[in-house]
């Protein structure tokens, strides 16, 4: 067994006996062993952090996590709540619990840019951790505990500082960022020691089982064995009741997740509805011009181009217009130029879209703070406008918003303004409590795309029931997409566990198996 | 820690360092510093740098430091001080500075032209870590007689009941010790070491159950492969790290005493 002293006592010991040093007050040695006696860990197991937290009242789940983690799970682990149950605070304990027994003394926080600012309040404020946020030139030898943004650790030379240091804890937040193994940031955490290391998502999966898969490997390798035979083993096409139990009990050993309903908190309802839309005539029209874009120029050929279309054309005028113009640039025959042209003017004598008019009446309708999401930003300008027609205030929120204006956006949205209305790269990380109505005004391939949105509202502290509206345009490739994401939530729940309702309505409610029921085609592809 | 244990121990520590509390009640206080407590907890060197350099006079901070803000309603200010609060740390960790070394003589009323004799002692304070993926601690107060030999546990406790000074008392007479204090520091060690060779094992055997399950985890991902990847090294790296028990034995404080048998 490796016993490590330290000889330092003894030779400031000597330098008193030999008296070239004074001697220390005897009250004061008193008290400090005394001190010692008092905070000493005398368990291996059970939390020290809590008494050191007076104003942290953590919660039963979280408790839970952080002792699974640190006892059964040796400190490597996802944690994967749903969101809103509170993973950071999760990770502070666990961080927390790590410092005060001396098994930690230098940590890294991976986190996106948005979020740096909020990691290091809450650690500061709620654990008393002097966690620094790094910035360019800093010395990293000297910041025990510090955040970055995932962006800048990644690149040179901050990279090359980090791999210098020797950190003993490694976060990451939303580390399904991580879910692809070719990107730098995959390369960057792989290299990384991870002597303790905690994974942040409240998705694990967005798309397919690899996903999990490779953000397992990174944690710990070996874990699902090779990428080849998991893929034999597990493939989707001919997996079995029996296998997926198999994997889903792997998936636990290093994997803790809650759900709102296992926390003994009372969480009020989701309600959720899918809207269908239908077109009109002209809408329908143009819907099927752009559709027949690809048989006349090998421009549109592609398959991508001819989906972002048609899904932009479900959503406005505008988002169409903007890669229809795009697009066009690069048409050559006159065909193909006055073919372009008739959509384009087609496009341009339509009025109101009828998404929009939907989107109306159902704000008008609860009578009450709206968000509403969109996948385009020309999207956010016509709604904004149309809204404005209304007499329906609006304001606006995505991605290039900096912290101080997100925090004046998220204020405006609370005082004076109905609706807010924003973009994906808009939904991480805020808060919105107050609001208890959702509009997926577009719908996007990932499901997790809309947990995260309804988590901006769906989260501790919300009061009231909240109205999850997904608007869907008839016989149009919006329907197709509620096939996949119906497909990806049954992955999801059989690997990972259950997913709180995003689409289907739940049983209780009547009135909302109702809605689905008037549209067959609709209510058949979300509940089969 | 509850609140009044902190109050009572931060009035003694500023007491000791002979910091006056100007103002305050069973909920908080306000202390003036000396210029010395200022240097060490105030954190303004430059400051001080300053002062010194223009010969100004000097001017030590006052501090509020609340021990119970629920019981307080006077609107006082301050910083609130619990367990775990940075301020409380840093002050633990003064007074363990301040409190590592002791030379301390038995006090004894002494009938005239009697003489008493002290007998020297040895006292160490020692804090064992055991660590792996998980720790503990244990605390050890040991006290060795420089004439015989003879080595007390619990040594602590037995001086906390006697009454102690700096200075020798009048008439008695100090015995010269026999043990010198580092070789006696040295048997001290090795019945330290013996202690905690008695130590239940059953942590590390565990630890170790855990990392060779790793282990072969990860030996099995790469099997096949003779030349592994550099992050094969990394995670087993990584993997000793977190796993591999070891003892730390770190000396909290400890002194010479002088004391009646």
């Amino acid at each position: 067994m490796l016993i490590e002293r330290s000889s330092a006592w003894q030779e400031a010991f000597i330098e008193r006996l030999e008296n070239r040093e004074q001697w220390d007050s005897w009250t004061l040695y008193k008290m400090s062993y005394d001190i010692s006696k008092n905070n000493l860990i005398t368990d291996f197991k059970g939390l020290q952090s809590l008494k050191y937290l007076p104003n942290v009242t953590p919660l039963a789940h979280q408790l839970e996590v952080a002792e699974r983690v640190i006892e059964e799970m040796n400190g490597k682990a996802i944690l994967a709540d749903e969101v809103g149950l509170g993973k950071t605070i999760e990770a502070g304990l666990i961080l927390k619990e790590y410092l005060i027994r001396g098994l930690v003394k230098k940590a890294l926080i991976l986190v996106p840019a948005s979020l740096a600012n909020q990691w290091v309040e809450e650690l500061q404020l709620k654990f008393h951790i002097p966690a620094m946020l790094y910035r360019k030139n800093f010395d990293l030898d000297y910041l025990d505990v510090v955040v970055m943004s995932m962006d800048t650790a990644k690149r040179s030379p901050h990279k090359e500082k980090i791999y210098a240091q020797d950190y003993d804890l490694i976060i990451v937040d939303e580390a399904h960022k991580l879910k692809n193994h070719k990107t730098i940031s995959y390369t960057f955490v792989q290299n990384l020691k991870k002597k303790f290391c905690l994974l942040l998502t409240a998705t694990p999966i967005q798309n397919d089982v690899f996903e999990l898969f490779y953000l397992i490997t990174l944690l710990k390798q070996g874990h699902l064995g090779s990428y080849e035979t998991f893929k034999s083993t597990f493939s989707a096409n001919k997996r079995d009741v029996e296998q997926d139990s198999f994997l889903n009990e792997l998936v636990n050993q290093v994997m803790v997740r809650n759900r709102r309903q296992d926390t003994g908190i009372e969480w009020t309802n989701r309600q959720v509805q899918v809207i269908p839309v239908e077109f009109t005539d002209k809408e329908r029209e143009a819907y099927e011009l752009i559709s027949g874009l690809k048989d006349v120029s090998s421009v549109f050929s592609g398959a991508f181009s001819t989906i972002t279309l048609q899904r932009e054309m479900c959503s406005s005028q505008e988002a169409t217009l903007g890669t229809l113009k795009k697009l066009s640039a690069d048409c050559r025959s006159t065909d193909e130029i006055a073919y372009v042209n008739e959509v384009i003017q087609q496009l341009g004598n339509l009025s109101v879209h009828s998404k929009a008019e939907k989107a109306v009446d159902l704000i008008i309708k609860a009578n009450d703070k709206v968000i509403l999401f969109t996948e385009y930003r020309a999207t956010q300008m016509y709604l904004c406008e149309y809204f404005h027609s209304k007499g329906i205030s609006s304001v606006l929120f995505n991605g290039k918003l900096s912290k101080n204006s997100r925090e004046w956006i998220k204020h405006l949205f609370k005082q004076n303004a109905q609706v807010l209305i924003a973009t994906e790269s808009g939904a991480e990380g805020i808060n919105l409590q107050f609001c208890h109505h959702v509009i997926n005004y577009d719908l996007p391939w990932n499901p997790m795309k809309l947990e995260q949105r309804i988590g901006r509202v769906h989260r501790l502290g919300q009061e009231h029931d909240v109205h999850i509206y997904n608007l869907a345009i008839q016989d149009t490739i919006e329907d197709h997409i509620l096939g996949v994401l119906q497909g990806k939530i049954e992955v999801f729940e059989k690997v990972v566990g259950q997913l709180d309702d995003i689409l289907k309505t739940t049983k209780k409610s009547e009135e909302d198996v109702h809605v689905s029921a008037t549209n067959p085609r609709i209510s058949k592809t979300i509940l089969q | 820690m509850y609140p009044q244990q902190i109050h009572g121990y931060l009035r003694q520590f500023f007491n000791e360092n002979n910091c006056p509390i100007v103002n305050g009640n069973e909920h908080y206080m306000t202390v003036q510093l000396t210029v010395e407590m200022d240097k060490k907890i105030m954190n303004r060197p430059f400051y001080w740098r300053y002062i010194e350099s223009v010969n100004e006079t000097p001017n030590p901070a006052q501090i509020t430091l609340i021990t119970n803000i629920q019981q307080l309603n006077e609107g006082v200010k301050g910083e609130v001080v619990h367990l775990g609060s940075p301020r409380l740390h840093q002050l633990f960790q003064v007074t363990k500075d301040m409190g590592s070394y002791v030379k301390m003589y038995e006090q004894l009323q002494t009938r005239q032209g009697e003489q008493a004799v002290l007998t020297p002692w040895l006292s160490v304070n020692y804090k064992i870590s055991f660590r792996s993926q998980q720790t503990k601690e244990a605390l050890h107060s040991l006290g060795i007689n420089l004439m015989t030999g003879a080595v007390f546990q619990e040594f602590q406790g037995k001086l906390n009941n006697l009454n102690l000074a700096m200075e020798p008392p009048e008439n008695v007479f100090n015995l010269p010790y026999i043990i010198t204090p580092v070789r006696a520091l040295d048997r001290l060690d090795a019945v330290i070491d013996r202690i905690v060779g008695e130590e239940d094992r059953n942590w590390a055997v565990e630890s170790k159950k855990r990392w060779q399950k790793d282990q072969a985890v990860l030996d099995y991902f790469y099997e096949g492969q003779d030349v592994k990847p550099e992050c094969y090294e990394i995670e087993k790296q990584a993997m000793e790290e977190r796993f591999k028990p070891r003892i730390t034995i770190e000396i909290v404080n400890g002194g010479l005493f002088y004391l009646r048998n």
